[in-house]
């Protein structure tokens, strides 16, 4: 567990070495009849430039949130603060939350873009798709001819007919190729960040690993950042160079990779580990974690993920874990996580000890074999 | 091209099932006629003489009453498809020619009516869903719920008191002043407007309520819905957004009322008419209803129902024309 | 007798977002259902709703009178709370029952059934009192009186439970047509469906009123019973179209699925499982139903089409008024204006009443209104899982 790449940490104490967005304290607070609801709590998170970032979480845990945060774009009447800080490749960092709404219409779809869960309903249903593109560029002053060609050539990287695509409605077109459309759409004004909240959720299986492996191919062609957002962590694993997690509508554990799957410290990171269907595993040791995530408004003091924990001590439910660097890249918030690494095991690497054959299975658990022999 | 054949069938043998109601309510009402139509007129007017109620009575029975009915049907379907409803025997004329002369005004106040009625429904609808939970939306709500509330010949009651005759601000009568002859002049033209002036603020008052209140629950859906979010991510100008997103997805399902309320209009024009009158279908028709004239009465019916049925024909067309799901997809729900 | 429910509390747990505000039913109407302890969501959530749904279409051996309290709790109380917590249910409501009330007051006046004999609230109009008398003028006649002296007030009254019996048939008569037609349509398919929903179509197609003015006249009717019905002839066509999609939709629904792979009979499926879930649709039309039968009875009244000697009504005394030219004469102009406020009145308390309910329906509206904050996190709870 020791093959973490070394990070060059600036005076800003950046967990990754050259950061493309910068999210800083961000928190989002709702006024509602029952009380004030934080549904994001002091968050901070590095985005590397040209990787891509999973973010993993139950329903409910605020990942949408985040995600809306890095466009500020967080919906009437959550009131977000904090700060978003985006670094161009050229020129001045940029403090998103300070731009004035012209220059927001700038940032968002030029700068980062987002592609959203359901597809269809991202769509406006009575127009055709090639006026959702065409009216983007006009919005952005961008060249109409250009535009399209590009258009055409990401829809055909995509493997779509890009022709028939462009004459249609959006219901004209099947759950799958909606999706792909809808990155089309996201990526047409050429964003160096491409945010993606649960972008594969509605879609079979077979379509969730096509649109994966499309979505790296179009990564190394656009030159893009990603950050994706997800439930599903095996499926996300597969893809991210990095990972974190959220509970209670704040980031407990982040790390590459092979620091989560592998020495993930948080109890909760470790039991969504072991709660994921594995088809190796023996079904006796799927655990789903017992409890429920907590209610906006009152999320319980101290670790909030104390009530499900069971490690959980008298310091958990009076103070909430600072963040601990683990390693330069590994951030977790727990005040036991050494015991937690020693006290849960982790399903995946029994297996891997005891097991040896089966190696196409999952490329996860190939991963996770060849860690485990190494 | 599936759908428009389907469509217009339906349409063709809606005005047959009409024609047949017809046939079946002049001839098919149990018991005598005579003695029906005596009993009735009897009641209504005791003092009519007997060689009254025996001309009302011949006026009233078709001649071809005896005939076998499937012959009497035939008969009837054919002079009905060559446009020959009968002879009124209180206007002293064929039935076809008196309600052509009548209809335009009908038509007039109809789509004044339908026209001002939706510009301002949804355009107040829309107003009150962008200011949802404003004193502006609170009251107008309120107000829309009230005026849709008093019956339209009401609204037309108090509008010729207060309008017509207190203030003498419009004409309370008539379709035109008698000085003005018809004609495609400039005057002719205002002096009708001005004349259709209090009958179409009846069914404006009294009708936009119920729209507006629709338009705000459609838009604020509307509003709510994912890709008007992802529309304003992607910078689409605020305009664009209301008018091709918001109004458009909004207003679709508004045909339905539409639909509705051309064939409710129908209806209630011909209350209008009488009230005012107006000297349109409606009022063709109840002077059909007082004279006794069962071809007019019969015949107006009969086109009252085609001309909604070649108005829902046409709005369902311009539909499919709007709403690129309802063409490709099935013609599942139109209504 | 043992009843196997499914209907725990569907989610209970402390922090499940929504947790608004809740009623418990259990204590007020369900004691008969085992003391099952169940929780009604006042706000009529979806999860709860969906628990019981499923639990109606179990076979269980459940008692008429079980059934008919969860019919009734599912499909009137429920709704009824829901749409209670709007101010225009509650002013609505109150406007119709104080019309009920002054149509029991007349009846209980006229009516000679045994003790009621000797109860006379107020007298029938009779034209004893001063004539023409203007509104508000001698508190004996609060409304003014007629051309021959009769009293506006208890001419007004004592129409209102004809009004009241006019309303009731056409509203009766053409919801539970609609209703049946649109199910059996909605539920058969086939040649039924097709011949019903043609029919449906022609109907819906040929306007109201001109068809009710031909009916009226042809069989001049006296009944206002039979008045009532006539008005709503093919009323019922645009609601039986509506129950008929909405039936298409819910014959979607996979526990109707459920029910039917278990083997329960169509009849069974649609008293159980469809029609409670109609029913808060079915009440809405109803008061449109009877808004539409005061509309064009009163005007059919005012415009002397139904004979005016036969029957007592708003829509006689608006044409006594008319005839009177009440509208241009300002003294008697209260003999129009009487009239007209008790139809509006009625009209509006309808209306106010449908609208509030009317969110029964329109769940999005409820959510933006009530400042919801769970719209975008609200996919169903799966920690990992999926693609393997």
């Amino acid at each position: 567990m020791s093959t973490h790449e070394t990070t060059v940490t600036d005076g800003r104490s950046h967990s990754v070495s050259d950061p493309i967005l910068e999210i800083r304290n961000a928190e989002v607070v709702f006024e509602m009849d029952r009380g004030v609801s934080r549904v994001l709590d002091n968050v901070s998170l590095d985005i590397q430039r040209g990787e891509i970032l999973g973010i993993v979480g139950e329903s409910g845990s605020g990942k949408s949130m985040l995600a809306s945060s890095t466009l500020d774009a967080v919906v009437e009447p959550g009131v977000l603060s904090g700060s978003v800080t985006y670094y161009p490749e050229e020129g001045d960092p940029v403090d998103v939350l300070e731009l004035s709404d012209s220059e927001l219409r700038q940032l968002r779809w030029e700068e980062i873009a987002m592609v959203f869960q359901g597809a269809m309903s991202s769509f406006n249903p009575t127009m055709k798709i090639r006026d959702h593109f065409e009216e983007t560029l006009e919005a952005h002053n961008y060249s109409l001819s250009e535009g399209m060609s590009r258009a055409h050539e990401l829809l055909s990287d995509l493997y779509l007919d890009s022709e028939r695509v462009l004459d249609s409605y959006p219901h004209e077109l099947s759950g799958g190729m909606q999706q792909r459309t809808l990155i089309a759409l996201s990526v047409i004004l050429e964003p160096n960040v491409l945010v993606m909240d649960e972008p594969t959720a509605a879609l079979d299986l077979l379509m969730q690993r096509s649109i994966i492996s499309l979505l790296e191919e179009l990564k190394e062609k656009y030159d893009l950042t990603m950050m994706f957002i997800t439930h599903d962590l095996p499926l996300v694993a597969e893809l991210a160079d990095r990972l974190a997690v959220m509970y209670a509508f704040e980031l407990i554990e982040q790390g590459t990779t092979e620091e989560m799957l592998q020495n993930a410290g948080h109890p909760y990171t470790r039991a969504l580990l072991n709660s994921t269907p594995n088809l190796d595993a023996p079904l006796e040791e799927m655990r789903p974690i017992p409890g429920s995530a907590p209610d906006p408004v009152a999320v319980p003091d101290g670790c909030s993920y104390h009530p499900r924990c069971p490690l959980a001590t008298d310091q958990c439910v009076a103070t909430d874990p600072p963040s601990e660097p683990v390693t330069e890249s590994h951030l977790i918030d727990c005040h036991h996580w050494e015991e937690s690494i020693e006290s849960i095991p982790l399903n995946h690497q029994k297996e891997a000890t005891t097991r040896t054959t089966d190696e196409e299975r999952n490329p996860m658990d190939h991963q996770n074999q060849m860690e485990g022999e190494r | 091209m599936n759908w428009w054949v389907k469509r217009t069938g339906q349409a063709l043998f809606t005005i047959w099932a009409v024609v047949t109601i017809t046939f079946v309510l002049i001839r098919g009402l149990p018991g005598d006629p005579g003695d029906r139509i005596r009993e009735q007129a009897q009641r209504h007017n005791p003092d009519m003489s007997q060689a009254a109620l025996e001309r009302l009575i011949e006026a009233r029975i078709p001649a071809s009453y005896d005939d076998p009915v499937h012959v009497a049907y035939w008969e009837y379907l054919t002079s009905v498809m060559r446009g020959d409803l009968g002879y009124s025997t209180f206007r002293r004329a064929e039935v076809a020619p008196e309600i052509a002369s009548v209809l335009p005004w009908t038509v007039l106040i109809m789509s004044l009516s339908t026209a001002l009625m939706f510009a301002i429904g949804l355009g107040l609808g829309a107003l009150m869903a962008y200011k949802e939970g404003s004193r502006f939306d609170t009251a107008m709500t309120g107000a829309s719920i009230f005026f849709n509330s008093i019956p339209y010949y009401v609204a037309a009651v108090l509008l010729i008191a207060f309008l017509g005759y207190r203030l003498s601000v419009f004409p309370a009568r008539g379709t035109h002043s008698d000085a003005t002859d018809p004609g495609l002049s400039a005057h002719f033209i205002f002096d009708a407007l001005y004349h259709a002036t209090l009958p179409t603020l009846s069914f404006v008052i009294t009708g936009f309520g119920i729209i507006a209140l629709t338009m705000r629950g459609n838009s604020i859906q509307t509003l709510g819905e994912e890709y008007i979010r992802v529309a304003k991510l992607r910078g689409i100008p605020d305009r664009r957004i209301a008018l091709r997103y918001v109004g458009r997805n909004a207003i679709l399902p508004m045909w339905t009322t539409l639909l509705i309320s051309i064939g409710f209009m129908f209806g209630g024009a011909i209350i209008l008419e009488e009230i005012f009158q107006y000297r349109g279908m409606g009022w063709l028709m109840f002077r059909s209803i007082e004279h006794n004239d069962i071809y007019l009465m019969m015949g107006t019916f009969l086109i009252v129902t085609i001309a909604v049925v070649i108005a829902l024909w046409i709005a369902d067309a311009t539909y499919g024309w709007l709403d690129p799901r309802i063409k490709s997809g099935d013609d599942s729900e139109s209504y | 007798m043992t009843v196997n429910r499914t209907d725990e509390p569907s989610d209970d747990e402390p922090g499940s977002g929504d947790a608004g505000s809740r009623f418990d039913g259990s204590a007020l109407f369900d004691r008969d259902t085992d003391g099952t302890d169940r929780e009604y969501r006042a706000d009529g959530g979806q999860s709860a709703g969906g628990g019981q749904m499923f639990s109606d279409s179990e076979f269980t051996d459940v008692t008429m009178g079980q059934r008919l309290s969860e019919v009734f709790y599912q499909s009137i109380y429920e709704p009824f709370v829901v749409a209670w917590e709007d101010w225009r249910t509650k002013v609505g409501l109150s406007i119709i029952s104080l019309y009920l009330l002054l149509g029991a007051v007349a009846w209980v006046s006229t009516s000679e059934f045994l003790i009621l004999d000797r109860i006379t609230i107020i007298e029938p109009a009779r034209g004893d009192g001063p004539i023409r008398l203007a509104p508000f003028q001698d508190w004996s006649y609060p409304l003014g009186t007629d051309m021959i002296g009769r009293d506006l007030l208890a001419a007004m009254i004592h129409a209102t439970p004809r009004m009241l019996q006019m309303i009731l048939a056409g509203a009766v008569f053409a919801t539970v047509v609609a209703t049946v037609v649109g199910t059996l349509a909605g539920y058969k398919g086939g040649i039924t469906e097709r011949a019903l929903m043609t029919i449906a179509d022609v109907l819906m197609t040929i306007p109201g009123l001109p068809l009710v003015i031909v009916l009226i006249v042809l069989i001049d009717p006296s009944s206002p019973y039979l008045i009532g019905i006539i008005i709503v002839v093919n009323a019922w066509a645009g609601l039986a179209r509506t129950i008929h999609s909405q039936v298409l939709t819910i014959r979607e629904h996979s526990y109707v699925e459920a029910s039917r792979t278990m083997g329960i009979g169509t009849p069974t499926i649609i008293r159980k499982d469809l029609l409670p879930n109609l029913m808060p649709y079915i009440l809405i039309n109803f008061t449109s139903m009877a808004r539409r039968v005061i509309y064009d009875s009163v005007a059919l009244y005012f415009l002397g089409v139904i004979s005016v000697n036969t029957i007592e009504n708003w829509g006689v005394m608006m044409n006594i008024g008319y005839e009177n030219n009440a509208l241009i004469i300002p003294e008697v102009s209260h003999l129009l204006f009487v009239p007209m406020v008790f139809v509006v009145g009625l009209s509006f308390g309808l209306i106010l009443f449908s609208q509030g309910t009317d969110r029964l329906f329109n769940p999005r509206v409820r959510a933006r209104g009530s400042g919801s904050t769970k719209s975008k996190d609200d996919e169903e709870i799966t920690t990992g899982g999926g693609a393997l």
